[in-house]
């Protein structure tokens, strides 16, 4: 498949009587983009608020990061059976507004939602403080189910940022990229003959019970693994919809974005021979366990891989299918590298992962989910700090009485990414 | 849990799903249970029906529990 995306920088946001880009600035005219979120009879309330780098803003809790996009030509819109018809993406052409994200927020839905931080150490830990953000903040009505709830608001979400994502559909992007992934055949040509053939493994979390991801709207739990393209990865046929713990959920702007995908197309053709991409899941019964990881190894096994990159969401009892899928590769000779974060005590002394193995012999890892940040107080919330001592990674006494807070590095957004999003690192 | 139980001289069955982690963990007598969210139960089933299987679920993890084991073992129920 070959798209052409066009990323077009977006430098700043402001409020507006209309909604448009122009040089760069995205004008919110919130009446018209709120209409068809406050159609919704779950959500009471619904509001914008924008948020800077740099300026002394907390937003939380965090439910998801979008990214907007358009699809400009070739067959299918951005999330493909969630808001768009189910139609095959990643092909033709796409405009990005890059630089922006879409930030759900309000009361909490689950118990794992999160911080985003634009300025002090938090902005450090999430990649999402560098963006420039139009915070869509919902209140639900009263005697709520969680999962409608849940539901609501990540549709909310996904619909604002297809609006913005059309205020970009006649732009001209500041630059444009080819992404092109090969068949199967192709990969077999002559000049690639020496190249590594390497494939990407991609759980995504499916655990139930506001823990889901949905690819081209199915529930990720409902699916065997399978096959998926890059390119329709970054048209939004994989969506968020879950509550994991912040600091390892993959967002949907992680999804559209994931930089295992980027990489790897990247060196594609010259340093290793980008096969394909597998997407799997992360059930709750033991047999879906075995019988996903099963597939995932037959898969790379059909595509006569040599090596595979895998990339986890959550942790816990994932561990034991990111366990599954390293050794069933390394068994058959495909060499892994996993990726995937600590859960190692707050001194850094227990065991990382649940699960372990001798043949996940090469680890990435996106740090220590357990170590203590302490945030600063800042100016401004968007959304509440009602629940900041009760969601994972808070505890009891973590809003402090001077409005710093005092937690693990879960609650932050994005804080330990099992795609390895992020760039800080330690010696 | 299981270990620090078991190091007491109270022997200890681990019933649980994900059975991989309890080996990785050092468990001794291992009982696999039904799913995450509901170890010991099955929502889905009539009444009836589950209670059976939380019985056997139980019947079996005594067994566990009386059996002598030499190495890490799995007692499929």
């Amino acid at each position: 498949m070959k798209l052409e995306v066009g990323y077009i920088d977006i430098k700043g946001i402001r409020f507006g009587d209309y909604n448009a880009v122009e040089d760069g600035i995205l004008i919110v005219n919130p009446e018209p983009l709120l209409e068809p979120v406050l159609e919704d009879p779950l959500i009471k309330s619904a509001h914008f608020e924008i948020a800077t780098p740099g300026e002394s803003i907390r937003i939380t809790p965090v439910k998801d990061v979008i990214e907007p996009r358009v699809k400009v030509e070739g067959s299918g819109g951005v999330f493909p059976g969630m808001i768009s018809k189910v139609n095959t993406v990643g092909s033709g052409k796409t405009h990005v507004l890059r630089g922006m994200a879409v930030v759900t927020a309000g009361p909490i839905v689950g118990f794992q939602e999160g911080i985003i931080d634009m300025t002090g150490v938090g902005a450090d830990y999430t990649p999402f403080s560098k963006l420039h953000n139009l915070v869509l903040v919902m209140e639900p009505v009263d005697n709520f189910k969680q999962h409608e709830y849940e539901a609501a608001a990540r549709l909310a979400g996904l619909r604002t940022a297809v609006a913005i994502g059309e205020l970009a559909r006649d732009l001209v992007p500041d630059e444009t990229v080819i992404y092109e992934t090969p068949t199967v055949a192709e990969t077999f040509k002559e000049e690639w003959k020496h190249l590594p053939r390497v494939g990407y493994v991609m759980m995504l979390q499916s655990q139930g019970l506001l823990h889901d991801t949905y690819v081209y709207g199915v529930d990720a739990k409902r699916t065997l693994s399978t096959m998926i393209s890059a390119t329709e990865v970054m048209d939004g046929a994989i969506v968020s919809g879950n509550c994991v713990s912040a600091c390892d959920k993959n967002t949907t702007y992680h999804h559209q974005n994931n930089p295992v995908i980027h990489d790897l197309l990247a060196v594609h053709g010259k340093k290793i021979n980008f096969v394909g991409t597998i997407i799997t899941n992360e059930n709750v019964y033991l047999d879906d366990k075995i019988r996903s990881s099963d597939w995932t190894s037959k898969m790379a096994s059909y595509l006569s891989l040599d090596a595979a990159i895998i990339s986890q969401e959550g942790f816990g009892n994932p561990d034991t299918d990111l366990i599954m899928n390293c050794t069933k590769l390394e068994k058959q000779g495909i060499k892994t590298v996993i990726i995937t974060d600590e859960y190692a005590g707050q001194d850094g002394k227990s065991q990382s992962l649940a699960d372990a193995d001798e043949l996940a012999n090469a680890v990435v890892t996106g740090g220590n989910a357990n170590e203590v940040v302490i945030l600063p107080p800042l100016d401004r919330v968007i959304g509440t700090l009602d629940y900041v001592d009760t969601v994972a990674g808070g505890h009891a006494g973590s809003l402090r009485p001077d409005g710093s807070i005092e937690a693990e590095l879960q609650i932050i957004t994005g804080a330990t990414n099992e795609m390895g999003f992020n760039r800080m690192s330690a010696r | 849990m299981v270990k620090e139980i078991e190091r007491t001289g109270i022997p200890v069955v681990h019933m649980c799903t994900v059975t991989p982690i309890s080996m990785t963990v050092g468990a001794n007598r291992i009982v696999p249970t039904i799913a995450i969210p509901h170890p010991l139960g099955n929502p889905e089933l009539p009444l009836d029906e589950e209670y059976a299987l939380r019985r056997k679920l139980v019947d079996k993890a005594l067994e566990a529990l009386s059996t002598e084991v030499d190495d890490q073992t799995i007692f499929e129920v």
